[in-house]
């Protein structure tokens, strides 16, 4: 049985531990100082290169590199701390700010202290009430206590942070989406390049980290490269001779919901496979296992024959889906796929921000697409078309069989790969939102298709069986891309 | 200088030119929606998407890159010399690869998703880019089956209808509101797909702001959809109906670029058009809209004379006549050349006031020459545009031309008014829209003896005429303008005058070969060749080198 390794979350539960003073009893901002004391701006952003450290926030990008591209010659620089947690299925960062606020601010000196950095702001989701009132007194805290504001510590340092509450909109978690609202514009993602380590808030260089990007900082200072890389596996990037490092390192919060019988956070390392983490969240609650979406609603689905892929950047993006923000949504077999997808592609209809022309008109077509084959109103052609697959060459190709016409899976396939191509993993759209909204729409058609056929075929929502309602792995087209990638050695 | 391998063609493009704007320059079309020269560039449309090639360090070679760029934003520079491209370019970019075209298609099909086909009852058919790219890069047909949403049509303002319908949601106008005239008045309402242009409404929908500042109308020009249209022009003409033809706006001192547009009977509308240096790609709506009087139905087509006190109307050979009798009849003994003022009009060309002076100077043998024009208005500054008090076209090229010859002295104002009110013969060129006369001025003008008026409407100088001769607006004659900072522009001839009305230089040529002047012009433009040879300044101010361009003064 795997268990819980708590970093993050390991004082979470202390009562108080959102005040300045119990937070001290625990190490606070004991590693800022070690930091300031210890090391030059530049070692820490060597340590956190080193670290592997690879951003919370969905993307996975590695946070060192970040910090690298950030020009050190144009002052001011800004922090901007997203915690517009606005992904379906995620809920870590959120009991972050409501009980260890002191955490985040720490990391965010560490970080500004690493980047010359004076000013921080914390954008934070609007529903987070409660979070935003325990940052803010935090906030006051550790200003008063002399940890924020002018001359830290008598060390000359400078950071101020504001916090900004959103207003609601999913579009401002994408970090330009995020800079364009904390300007005070409508939150609507900017084209890039520019990114934003180049021209961001204010047109200046800003550094966008997620809140649990940040919070991961004071244990990479305080305890040390070596400790933290020893967590989770580092791969090697096969595309390279010899092969390149990549780390996955750390652990994750881990925001487990849906079929399962404890849900919540769970701290562990990166790596471990679907089966064990629904192990650790108090096993399945149902029958079989029909579905997992492993990163927030966003992310490609996995079938039950998936259930072996490690949750971790790496692994997820060779199996064709992404580890994303750790929102992982567990489907039983009671569950109907194609109601998932309605529901799912209701919410992105809705928060298409309608900037760019793919996902302004695209999303609501995709939407009206499920809607229709959900409401049992699905096209079928009459006629037939020669069936593909694995040929008799064992190869992909021509089966010498033949299939039914689904007219509109084929529309919904080829309107959301319009949007942004899953196979390609190219997007037309200013954001990523685009792929955000396909691959959920491809992926769920291409690997349940057996249910959205019966849906179309019976005029109603149907649900299949696990085994029925699954396209085999050997008739599943993305399974057979799936690269397992070998670890370091 | 920028080395570029642009698909097939090697070109150089100046450092900082967009891959659109590279292609253009090359003839190649690279269609798009929301980027327009004169804004901000927000690559929302997503039309311009073209395959940029990069260098992928792991294959050693140049592939095109993963993702497609949007050429509006994708801007060429000089690399270092360590980063060229096989050794020699600066970029490598397809835009007609397979992959942009697919792109292409299919941004077309989403932006035709919600857009009703009502092309034949649309102003914008015939010069709308939805259609022109659907034709050219779209799909034949669409797998849209469910709802279109029907968002309202609405009233901006005075001049400008929303289609909402109809919207692309480009932001086209939003930008210019917010860059060009600074007044922000337009902005997006609701998300998505129901994404609507609006001005500013209370919870009633009554509106807060309404869309009418004096560069409103630009925003109807730069749809690329027929979603904002211009309440002057609704369903007056198809476009491919129009001829165009370009020329300069007469309505202040600025003197904007402009195509004419125009069928047989009458200007239909002004567009402005691009000029670096003065108006950029914009005009303002009092000259947009302030052609209305070339088309007015109580343009003077026939020579006046006053009969019995009242305005008759004559003949040409009469009306001239008359004229000749008053200079060298019986009566002209009276007459000495100091008693006659000649008054050339800031609403003429260059051509008309060069003949006026000419005729002042070698057959009236004269030396009092003025200036007249359209009463000043207001200076109106935007953040990229100025609309200039002076609301004549050319007052600094009639006051060089009518001072050509005589010293530089061209009376202006008070003085001017002081020197009619004791002349006996005054010929006052006026035209343009209706100008009003202040007290001092009909004042002035009523104690000359004999007063002859060439205009193009009836109006306060007419009433007082004993002679009246019907000229040309700016739409019907060829000519030159010069602005206020000394761009010398054409204008063209697109319609014909109304009944028996000629164009200003030549009445004024008739009547001084009726007066024994040596003066034999044919067309306008061997006119500004004489300005050229006797103007300072006026050198290079040919037709031929003024072209479409104009030349600036030396």
């Amino acid at each position: 049985m795997v268990q819980e390794r708590r970093i993050l979350y390991e004082h979470l539960d202390v009562p108080d531990i959102n005040t300045f003073d119990v937070f001290r009893q625990y190490d606070g901002y004991k590693r800022f100082e070690k930091a300031i004391n210890e090391y030059q701006p530049d070692d820490i952003s060597k340590m956190v290169m080193d670290s592997g450290l690879k951003g919370r926030g969905g993307a996975g990008f590695s946070t060192g590199l970040k910090w690298s591209f950030v020009p050190k010659d144009i002052k001011p620089c800004y922090l901007c701390c997203n915690a517009d947690e606005s992904e379906p299925g995620t809920f870590s960062n959120r009991y972050v700010l409501e009980r260890n606020p002191h955490l985040l601010i720490e990391g965010i000196l560490i970080c500004c202290y690493a980047m010359g950095i004076e000013t921080t702001y914390v954008y934070i989701r609007g529903e987070f009430t409660l979070g935003k009132k325990m940052l803010d007194a935090a906030i006051a805290e550790a200003s008063a206590k002399g940890y924020l504001g002018k001359n830290i510590l008598g060390t000359g340092l400078d950071v101020d942070i504001y916090t900004h509450p959103g207003a609601g909109a999913y579009i401002c978690g994408e970090e330009t989406g995020l800079i364009e609202s904390l300007e005070g514009k409508r939150g609507q993602p900017r084209n890039k390049p520019p990114f934003p380590a180049v021209e961001g808030v204010f047109k200046k260089p800003t550094v966008v980290q997620n809140v649990e990007t940040l919070c991961n900082l004071p244990f990479i200072v305080g305890n040390g490269v070596e400790w933290y890389t020893q967590m989770g596996p580092t791969y090697g990037d096969a595309r390279f001779d010899p092969p390149k490092p990549d780390p996955n390192t750390g652990t994750k919060l881990y925001c487990i919901s849906g079929d399962v019988n404890k849900p919540g956070v769970y701290e562990l390392d990166l790596g471990l496979t679907c089966t064990e983490l629904i192990e650790v969240a108090g096993g399945l609650r149902g029958e079989e296992v029909k579905a997992v979406i492993p990163g927030g609603s966003s992310a490609p689905i996995l079938t039950h024959y998936e259930l072996d892929t490690r949750l971790d950047f790496t692994s997820l993006t060779l199996a064709k889906s992404m580890l994303g923000s750790g929102g992982i949504i567990v489907m039983n077999e009671t569950r109907n796929i194609v109601d998932c997808l309605l529901n799912i592609m209701k919410f992105y209809a809705h928060e298409s921000c309608g900037q760019c022309t793919p996902c302004r008109w695209g999303t609501p077509w995709v939407r009206d697409i499920v809607q229709r084959i959900a409401d049992g109103k699905g096209r079928q052609s009459t006629i037939t078309r020669p069936k593909f697959g694995i040929a008799e060459n064992g190869r992909w190709g021509d089966t010498g069989e033949t299939e039914e016409i689904y007219e509109d899976l084929d529309l919904l396939e080829s309107v959301a790969n319009n949007i942004a191509n899953v196979d390609t993993m190219t997007w037309n759209t200013i954001c990523v939102f685009g792929i955000a909204v396909s691959w959920p729409a491809v992926s769920y058609m291409r690997k349940f298709r057996p249910e959205f056929e019966a849906c179309i075929r019976e005029g109603k929502l149907v649900t299949l069986s696990v085994a029925e309602a699954t396209m085999k792995p050997e008739e599943n087209y993305a399974y057979q891309q799936r690269i397992i990638p070998r670890e370091m050695e | 200088m920028a080395f570029i391998k642009l698909n097939d063609l090697e070109v150089e493009v100046e450092d900082g030119t967009n891959v659109v704007e590279a292609a253009r320059q090359h003839g190649i079309e690279v269609p798009h929606y929301c980027y327009h020269p004169g804004l901000s560039r927000p690559a929302n449309c997503r039309m311009c998407l073209v395959e940029p090639y990069v260098f992928f360090p792991p294959a050693g070679a140049i592939v095109p890159d993963r993702q497609l760029a949007t050429g509006c934003t994708t801007v060429l520079r000089t690399a270092p010399p360590d980063r060229k491209l096989d050794g020699k370019y600066d970029f490598i970019v397809q835009t007609d690869s397979p992959r942009v075209k697919k792109a292409r298609e299919d941004i077309l099909e989403f932006l035709l998703v919600h857009h009703p086909l009502d092309c034949p009852v649309c102003d914008q058919a015939g010069e709308c880019d939805l259609q022109d790219f659907s034709y050219r890069h779209g799909h034949d047909k669409s797998r849209y089956l469910e709802v279109k949403n029907v968002p309202p049509k609405k009233d901006l303002g005075p001049d400008v209808l929303l289609y909402s319908t109809r919207c692309i949601v480009c932001t086209r106008c939003i930008r210019f509101c917010d860059e060009v005239s600074g007044s922000g008045e337009l902005g997006l309402i609701h998300r998505g797909s129901h994404d609507e242009i609006d001005i500013p409404r209370n919870h009633g929908g009554a509106p807060l702001q309404l869309l009418d500042n004096k560069l409103a109308g630009n925003v109807v020009d730069i749809c690329p959809v027929g979603a904002l249209i211009s309440k002057d022009f609704l369903f007056k003409s198809r476009p491919w109906f129009m001829k165009k033809t370009n020329s300069i706006c007469a309505g202040c001192s600025v003197g904007c670029n402009i195509t004419l547009e125009y069928k047989e009977d009458g200007v239909y509308r002004l567009k402005p058009r691009f000029h670096g240096e003065i108006n950029q790609h914009w005009m303002c709506d009092d000259g947009r809209l302030g052609y209305h009087y070339v088309n007015s139905d109580d343009r003077l087509q026939l020579p006046l004379k006053r009969v019995d006190g009242e305005l008759t109307p004559t003949h040409w050979a009469d009306a001239l006549a008359l004229i000749t009798e008053k200079l060298l009849g019986t009566e002209a003994a009276d007459v000495a050349p100091e008693d006659i003022v000649v008054i050339g009009s800031a609403q003429g060309t260059n051509e008309d006031n060069y003949v006026l002076q000419q005729f002042a100077h070698d057959v009236l043998k004269t030396t009092q020459v003025g200036l007249f024009g359209q009463l000043p208005g207001e200076e109106h500054k935007f953040p990229q545009f100025t609309i200039e008090a002076d609301k004549n076209p050319n007052t600094a090229g009639a006051r060089t031309i009518l001072g050509a010859a005589n010293g530089n002295v061209v009376l202006e104002g008070d003085a001017l008014w002081e020197r009619v009110a004791g002349a006996k013969v005054v010929y006052l060129v006026s035209g343009g829209p209706e100008r009003p006369l202040e007290a001092a001025e009909s004042a002035a003008l009523e104690k000359v003896d004999f007063l002859v008026v060439q205009d193009v409407l009836p109006s306060d100088v007419t009433q007082l005429a004993d002679v009246v001769l019907p000229g040309t607006t700016f739409a019907e004659k060829d000519g030159t303008f010069t602005n206020s900072t000394g761009w010398v522009q054409r204008i063209r001839k697109t319609i014909d005058a109304p009944g028996e009305a000629r164009v200003d230089w030549e009445i004024t040529q008739q009547l001084a070969k009726q007066l024994g002047g040596e003066m034999n012009y044919h067309f306008a433009g061997e006119i500004a060749l004489a300005i050229a040879e006797n103007v300072p300044g006026y050198g290079e101010a040919t037709h031929q080198k003024v072209g479409d361009e104009g030349v600036k003064l030396t």
